[in-house]
């Protein structure tokens, strides 16, 4: 889990080209959106498309985003969790 | 119709970015096309806001707050501006995608892609509200947007207008144009330019913003007298005329230029225009050339009025772009006679 905690982080600055931060910045647990990172809808968009390139994992339902995407640790739940074999 | 050229921003090839500084030295290249110095974008856009800009949006909006600071302007009443390419190298991002069958599109490339972005992301960066217009017509885009606030405060619409001319170069777009023989085959040297005598101009990129006002005020750089454009005159014969008409609606001849800045870019194709007109109705005027140094882009015309302008408030022609050698009186009135491959051609005259 802790591996893809720190993969998925440098996946994010990248897709996001968020250039200032460093893994290290990023608190697995913060919120990614208002507080913490302070990303807004359009990054939301470019995790979704994040998510589905990068680990064939398509969220059907638009609600489930804001639990998904709750923190770098949900998102690596949800990829945990979904993803198969 | 007149209007005041009172701040400038200008991100090119050159070290252009500091408008107190007027070509303090000539950067030579030896490359297939001149790129701009990029100056430190954070220092003018939050790192926030930037990480999702293209090189393109960033100089728009720098060499916008720069052209504001200079004339100490809090907000425009008009933002408008001219690109022949707009967000080219969004665009492309989004057709390479598209071409190797992705199915998921970054949003970010495709929300930027549009012409109109550039001027929208500076009002927003301004928290401007007011009238906001991009104008896309290949070589005539920044010539219109300096008509349209011309027009805009001839009517008294507005007092103020921010404007600017800007073209980003990609290594796709110049191998695509180059195709189609727009540039030279293989890399040149920007300041032996027109030693190679070949088809093909040397292409550039640049962004460059005025802030002008509808009166004159203190740091005024001079005035923008008059913009007009034509299309594929017949002959050399009518482009004399539209010059000798373009200059009769403001009162002039050419006798009474000061100095006339031609759009030169390398391609004998097409300099052979200039060639005419420098050895025949400009024959005895100082001859200026301005491309070997920004090279050929859609809005290169904004290099030319950033060297027009500065060369009317420092009343000194730098060594770099002089032609030929004239004697040459107070400088007052100068003519910027531009044309892409015969077809765009335009007039901008200004004066002190």
């Amino acid at each position: 889990m802790e591996e893809l905690i720190e993969k998925l982080k440098r996946e994010v600055i990248e897709q996001l080209n968020l250039e200032d931060i460093a893994p290290e910045d990023i608190d697995a647990d913060s919120p990614l959106f208002g507080e913490g990172l302070g990303l807004d809808s359009i990054d939301a968009l470019e995790l979704i498309v994040l998510l589905e390139k990068n680990y064939g994992l398509k969220i059907e339902d638009p609600k489930d985003g804001k639990k998904i995407f709750h923190s770098i640790r949900t998102m690596a739940d949800y990829i945990t969790e979904h993803q198969k074999p | 119709m007149a209007a005041y050229i009172n701040g400038i921003g200008l991100i090119s090839p050159q070290h252009t970015t500091d408008p107190a500084l007027f070509l303090p030295d000539v950067m030579e290249y030896t490359a297939d096309f001149l790129q701009v110095i990029n100056p430190n974008y954070k220092e003018y856009i939050h790192p926030l806001a930037a990480r999702r800009m293209s090189k393109l949006i960033k100089m728009g909006i720098t060499s916008a707050k720069i052209a504001m600071a200079d004339a100490g302007c809090q907000m425009p009443d008009a933002i408008i501006t001219g690109t022949g390419l707009g967000s080219v190298e969004d665009t492309e991002k989004i057709l390479t995608s598209m071409n190797a069958g992705e199915q998921l599109m970054n949003p970010t490339p495709f929300i930027q892609s549009t012409y109109n972005t550039i001027s929208s992301q500076i009002a927003i960066t301004l928290q401007c509200h007011n009238y906001n217009t991009t104008y896309v017509h290949r070589s005539f885009s920044f010539e219109s947007a300096l008509q349209d606030a011309l027009l805009q405060c001839e009517e008294k619409v507005i007092k103020t207008a921010l404007v600017g001319g800007i073209d980003e170069m990609t290594d796709n777009h110049l191998l695509i144009t180059r195709r189609a023989g727009h540039w030279k085959m293989q890399p040149v040297n920007n300041l032996k330019l027109l030693s190679y005598q070949t088809p093909g101009a040397l292409a550039g990129e640049g962004s460059a913003f005025f802030l002008l006002r509808d009166r004159h005020s203190p740091g005024d750089y001079g005035v923008l007298r008059d913009v007009k454009t034509f299309f594929r005159p017949k002959n050399l014969r009518i482009t004399e005329q539209e010059i000798s008409t373009f200059l009769s609606v403001n009162n002039l001849t050419v006798s009474q230029l000061d100095a006339v800045i031609l759009g030169y870019n390398g391609d004998i194709l097409f300099d052979t225009v200039y060639d005419q007109l420098g050895s025949g109705i400009f024959s005895n005027q100082q001859q200026i050339w301005y491309k070997h140094l920004c090279g050929e882009y859609y809005t290169s015309t904004g290099f030319a009025v950033w060297l027009a302008a500065n060369i009317l408030k420092h009343q000194y022609i730098p060594a770099a772009v002089k032609f030929n050698n004239q004697p040459v009186n107070p400088l007052r009135q100068i003519l910027l006679y531009n044309q892409y491959r015969n077809t765009n051609h335009s007039l901008i005259l200004i004066s002190r």
